[in-house]
């Protein structure tokens, strides 16, 4: 896994690329609870090279919007690829979460 | 065909694992949103028997294999662990909104909407875990 961050139009948004999984989803909580605790409100977590999630990444997701739901803040996502969100539709985290096609419309 | 995968109760080996299926998906060729899915079910059943399992702390190993006859993938999983029947779970209710959404609960029953059917039984001291899915191969 590896995350850049990067700002626009008032939102911190992050690029997700590789694997999040059992072995690495404690780097990635730290890393997207730090961006929250440092005092961004309103963050895209783009997926576009995002490859592989399992339920411990989907966990680091559901920590993030409930933090940010308690900030008033925004998270969106976007460019998942097909095989990913059918996982979050199987989680029933796609009614969860807000998730746009692209990044110009996840920023907006 | 079938493939034969031996991993310790180690996270780490969960990375080899990951190689592993990656390559046999190859040798198959095996379409890569299957690739994910067997993955992630192996993932998220082998990591349960790798923190829960093995409650001495020693060095244990983990059988997988896998198989494909007519099309349908069979995974079988052993363990010599604790008993622990993984359908016998509470499945989470998943239309609840994010504030009262627990956090985890969520492995296995990605793992029962992914394949086809999962079964458990426990034999001569082992947890033995069937996991079948029916593809286009």
């Amino acid at each position: 896994m590896n995350l850049t961050k990067n700002s626009i139009n008032g939102f911190c948004v992050v690029n997700i690329e590789g694997r999040i999984d059992t072995t690495n989803f404690n780097d990635f909580e730290k890393e997207v609870v730090g961006i929250i605790d440092g005092g961004e409100k309103n963050i895209v977590l783009n997926c576009a090279g995002m490859n592989y999630i399992s339920s411990s990444g989907l966990r680091v997701f559901l920590i993030a919007q409930k933090k940010l739901t308690a900030l008033s803040g925004k998270l969106h996502l976007c460019e998942m690829q097909p095989t990913i969100k059918e996982i979050f539709d199987i989680s029933g985290f796609s009614s969860i979460f807000k998730i746009f096609d692209t990044q110009e419309k996840a920023v907006e | 065909m079938e493939e034969r995968i031996t991993i310790l109760n180690k996270v780490e080996e969960l990375a080899v694992l990951a190689g592993r299926i990656e390559e046999l998906a190859e040798q198959w060729e095996l379409p890569m949103p299957l690739t994910m899915n067997l993955n992630l079910v192996l993932e998220e059943t082998v990591s349960n028997i790798i923190f829960y399992a093995y409650p001495d702390g020693n060095e244990h190993s983990i059988d997988i294999t896998l198989s494909i006859v007519d099309g349908e993938i069979t995974i079988e999983i052993e363990d010599e662990g604790i008993p622990f029947d993984p359908t016998a779970m509470q499945q989470p209710d998943i239309s609840l909104p994010a504030e009262e959404r627990p956090i985890g609960g969520l492995g296995i029953f990605l793992v029962s909407k992914i394949m086809d059917n999962v079964s458990y039984r426990r034999e001569q001291e082992k947890n033995k875990l069937t996991l079948k899915k029916k593809t286009e191969l």
